[in-house]
Formats: structure tokens, sequence, C-alpha cells
């Protein structure tokens, strides 16, 4: 499958998060395998955003992005299921 | 412009012309002095985080006047959520930084001013809420620092400025002119004030009529003429002249602190927001001190770093399993988190002013800072009985370095086998730092008297306290009433 997916990245503001968002998300990346790109949150043709939240009080602004479809992951486990999902959506390719 | 990057900001400072004194000698290239810079890095850090996507969600706003996306340091608050966000800010950049990062306290002038500006002029016709909105407007389309003054050097404690054997004791006005005043005073303790572009100057106490002459508030470039600067020394400050990569202990940032003078300084009226409207001072006063004493949320992110370096000096010692050693750790972060429920609390109970500005909620910003004057000392005595007298009796790295001493500092200083003696030693200058170094400036004793002393808090809690509701809440119940 060739067809990559444009996700929108939005992270909280960091001010003390329970994890490295930032190395979580390159490990989702990595785990994806190119199959989807992490762009601006507000670039065009981005129809999912991906909240990457440090914890569970999740208070990344997403007040602009109500009409799009919203992934939010607060902890590791989070993440797991996002990659399993696009995984999905996407169709199958090799782990 | 609306957002400068690190290296513009360092840039735009090199186009100041400061008057900056330091040891005696005028200081002529104060961006690279090696004494100064840590504290430009450290506000420089604010800039940076702003256009990191990781950070942006709390560094950065949109201007209520322009829509522009601005650095938060430059915003007025149109929320809580802003509120909120602002004591996040402080811990995040308390925990990047390991010290006072300088540029809150001129987000905290420009909020207040704009709710007594606004607030004069409904009761005076003035237009000074008209002037500080331009003003404003200024600040955040060239993303500046602004250092917020308000400390009068003060003379005699027992007597009100109009008494002061020497007036110059407190910022007056000297002159009046057609196009603006003459100005003529100090402010002492200035955190920033070299790495800022623009200062703010606030009356330090309530003022009576007859002090009327002191009750001013207005804005002005740094680098206005008449305006020198005297820097403040710190604890072990010239070790940044050593020219290490250890002793000083955080490598990369500082604080600083410095005497303003103005020594008959023009201030043209477009710049004045506060002239004589001496029955305003004391507003100005409480609601600046309560943006302020929220913004020592600072403090819990430096907390972060010195329980975070307490914790490695144990495990570097071999002691972090002992109970009484997990047992003071679970004790500092108790303090730590305790200021954080402080910061938040007041951020979360704010309201809205005439203006349209979020201020917080005054008593509960004087019972965070109050515990900010106490709690830091607590974590710090914790920190160095963790760490143990090592902290205070190291060689300097220099012996680390010899051919003659190197050998034995390794050997005898060795805890843990996979640890480098090095690291065990780095760790202990860096607490040395916080707790009685450059950093316990801003940490401990700015931590005291920075945003008002302890008893200013005290006078601010007596004066909010509902007393009367909690007498009727216990006469109800005992049946009194």
């Amino acid at each position: 499958m060739d067809e990559t997916a444009r996700v929108g990245l939005k992270y909280c503001g960091g001010c003390n998060p329970e994890y490295d968002r930032v190395s979580l998300v390159k490990h989702i990346q990595e785990s994806l395998q190119g199959k989807v790109e992490f762009v601006k949150p507000e670039s065009e043709g981005v129809r999912l955003i991906l909240a990457v939240e440090g914890c569970s009080t999740a208070c990344a602004d997403l007040s602009a992005f109500q009409r799009m479809e919203i992934r939010t992951i607060t902890n590791i486990q989070d993440s797991e299921k996002f990659i399993k999902e696009i995984r999905t959506q996407l169709g199958s390719f090799a782990d | 412009m609306t957002m400068m990057t690190a290296e513009q900001y360092e840039e735009s400072l090199r186009r100041l012309n400061l008057v900056v004194y330091m040891f005696g000698k005028r200081v002529e290239n104060v961006v690279d002095d090696p004494i100064i810079r840590p504290s430009m890095n450290a506000v420089a850090k604010t800039y940076e985080l702003a256009h990191r996507p990781e950070h942006e969600d709390i560094m950065t706003a949109t201007s209520h006047i322009t829509g522009n996306k601005i650095n938060r340091f430059t915003h007025i608050h149109q929320s809580i959520e802003d509120l909120v966000k602002k004591s996040k800010m402080g811990r995040l950049l308390g925990r990047e930084t390991g010290c006072c990062f300088q540029r809150c306290v001129g987000m905290d002038a420009l909020n207040a001013l704009s709710i007594v500006c606004f607030d004069i002029d409904a009761k005076h016709g003035t237009e000074y809420y008209k002037r500080f909105v331009k003003y404003l407007e200024y600040v955040q389309e060239n993303d500046f620092t602004v250092d917020g003054a308000m400390t009068d050097p003060k003379g005699d404690r027992s007597l009100p400025p109009h008494k002061q054997p020497d007036p110059d004791q407190f910022m007056h006005v000297v002159e009046e002119k057609k196009d603006g005043i003459v100005v003529r005073g100090a402010k002492a303790h200035q955190t920033g004030a070299v790495n800022s572009h623009e200062i703010i100057i606030m009356p330090t106490l309530s003022m009576r009529e007859e002090d009327k002459d002191y009750a001013i508030s207005f804005a002005l470039p740094s680098d206005a003429e008449g305006i020198t600067y005297i820097m403040g020394r710190q604890s072990c400050d010239t070790r940044k002249l050593e020219g290490g990569a250890m002793d000083q202990g955080n490598l990369l940032f500082g604080g600083h602190e410095a005497l303003v003078v103005f020594d008959d300084v023009f201030v043209p009226w477009d710049r004045v927001f506060m002239f004589k409207e001496y029955e305003f001072s004391r507003q100005l006063v409480e609601q600046f001190a309560a943006y302020h004493r929220q913004s020592y949320a600072c403090k819990v992110g430096v907390g972060d770093v010195l329980i975070g370096a307490a914790q490695t000096a144990a495990e570097y010692n071999g002691v972090e399993k002992a109970s009484h050693i997990r047992d003071k750790i679970v004790e500092m972060n108790h303090l730590n988190e305790t200021l954080y429920c402080g910061c938040i609390a007041c951020a979360s109970e704010g309201h809205k002013e005439a203006s349209g500005t979020y201020c917080v909620n005054i008593l509960l910003a004087n019972v965070h800072k109050h515990n900010v004057t106490r709690f830091p000392y607590e974590i710090s005595r914790l920190a160095q009985d963790i760490a143990g007298g090592l902290m205070v009796t190291l060689p300097s790295e220099k012996d680390l370095q010899s051919p003659e001493t190197a050998k034995w500092l390794k050997k005898y200083f060795e805890a843990n086998h996979d640890i480098p003696t090095e690291h065990r030693m780095h760790i202990l200058r860096l607490i040395e730092n916080l707790t009685l170094g450059t950093a316990a400036t801003n940490y401990l004793t700015e931590s005291m008297h920075g945003a008002g002393s302890p008893q200013a808090q005290r006078i601010m809690i007596s004066r909010r306290i509902n007393m009367q509701e909690k007498q009727r809440a216990a006469k109800k119940l005992c049946g009194i009433e």
C-alpha cells in the first residue's frame, strides 16, 4: 500500500509530562513505517488530529479542530492503540 | 515580526545601548559577558520554546488586539485557561532552565496595567487605556522582553515618600513638560533588567494625596537616556569566569538582578499610564503583586530540577534504597507539588475584571507565594541532607584535570564503580548551585523577598480573609446562633 496519511500533530504544552512525548511520536512514526506523515495540525488536507498529551489532564487546546477526527494519547499504552488503529485503517503492511 | 526566535532575541539585545556597570567598570558587551550571558540564555529559552511544537500550546497565545499568534509573555489573560497556562508555563521554564527566566515580571506589569488603566479612565475620563493598548500592541508585535519595575529603594521605611529626607528614594516627577514628564529615582533588585528591551515603572506602595508626585507609572525603552544599570553580585558568581564546565553547577542558565537608576529621564506622555492618580496606586500594587506571586510557579520547576538532582546524588552514592532517603524524596515532592497546587488554584479561581482582563484570585496567589517563602528552603535542606557534605568540600574541577591530583580524586570520590566520578561531581555542583550558589539567589532569597516579603503576603491574607463567614459557621454549629 503506497498511501501516506497526513495526520495533524498537536502537542499539549508539556508543563510536567509523564513520558517523553517527542520520543513517543518518533516511535509511532517508525512503527508505521512511513505510512503516516505528521504535519502541523492546521495544514491543508488534514482529516485526523493526533493529540499528544503529557498526562491525563489532557489540556491541549483542540478548539480549532472540533470538526475533525481527534485521537488522544495520554500515555505510552495509548500509542500502541493508535498504531494498531492506523494499521487497520491503512490496510496490512509488514510489521 | 510577531514572535522572535532565540537567535533574533539575542541579536536584538546587541542593538541596545545599555549603560551597565559591574565590578566598578562599564560593561561594553553585555550580551557576551560571561557573568551575564547565562541569564540571557534563560530569557532566550522563552523565545525558543515558543517555536517548538511540543511547547507552543503553553508558550503562545492569540492576541486579543490583533488576533496574531504571540508569545504568552506578552499576552493579556483572556480566560481562566490563560491564567492556568501561565502557571504551567512557569513550571515548564523553571524546569528547563533551573533558574529565574526573568520574563514573567513584564507580563505581570502589562496585565496589571491593563486593568488599572481602564479603571482610572472610568473614574477620571483620562485616556490611559487607549495609550496602554497602543503600547501593548507595540510590545506584542516586536515580541519584547519587558522589565516590570516596582521596588523603590524606600529610604527610611518609617516615612512615606513625601517625608523622605532624600525625595529620590521613591521614583517621582521632577518636571512636567508639554510633551512629557521628567522622572528621577531608582528601582532595586530588577531581575533580568539588562536582558530587557523595555522597562515599565510602577509605584511601590499605596500612596496618599501628599505622595501624588510619586504615584506614577510609565514605560521606557531600556536604553533611554539617563538610565544606568548597576549589576548585583550573586554567591559564587565569579566561577563563571573560570572557564570550566563543572564548578558553576548549572552550565547553561542563570539569573541576574540590577539596581536601575533614573537620573532625570524624560518620558513622553504617550508612555505615561498613571500620573498622580494616587488612589489607584494600591490597586496597581496589589494586582501586580498578585500576578507576580502567581508567577512563582517557576519555583516548582526549579524544585523539579533539585529533586531530580537529589535523587541522582542518592543513586550515585548508593543510598537510594535507604528508607529515610526515600522518605526525604517523598517529602521534597510533597512540598513541591503543594506549591504547584497553589499556583494552579489561584489561576483556576481567577475572575474577569471590567477591562476584560482575567485576574488571579488575590487571596490564593498570596497564600501560594507565602508557601514559596518557606518550602524551597526545606526542599533545599533535604537536598543537602541527601547529597552529603561533599557538595561543599569538593575540590575544583581543575584538580580533577591536574595530572598530580586527578587520580586521587577519581579514586577517593568514586562511590559506584559504574558511575564516573565526574558525574558525581557534576550533580553535587548542581545541588550546590541551587542551594547556595548563584541559583540560590533566585531559588531561595528571591523566593523569600521577590514579589514581596513574607509579611506583605500576611497583610494581604488578613485583608482578604472573610472572617465573619468563618465565625458564622462556627457559631451556628455550636448553638450560639
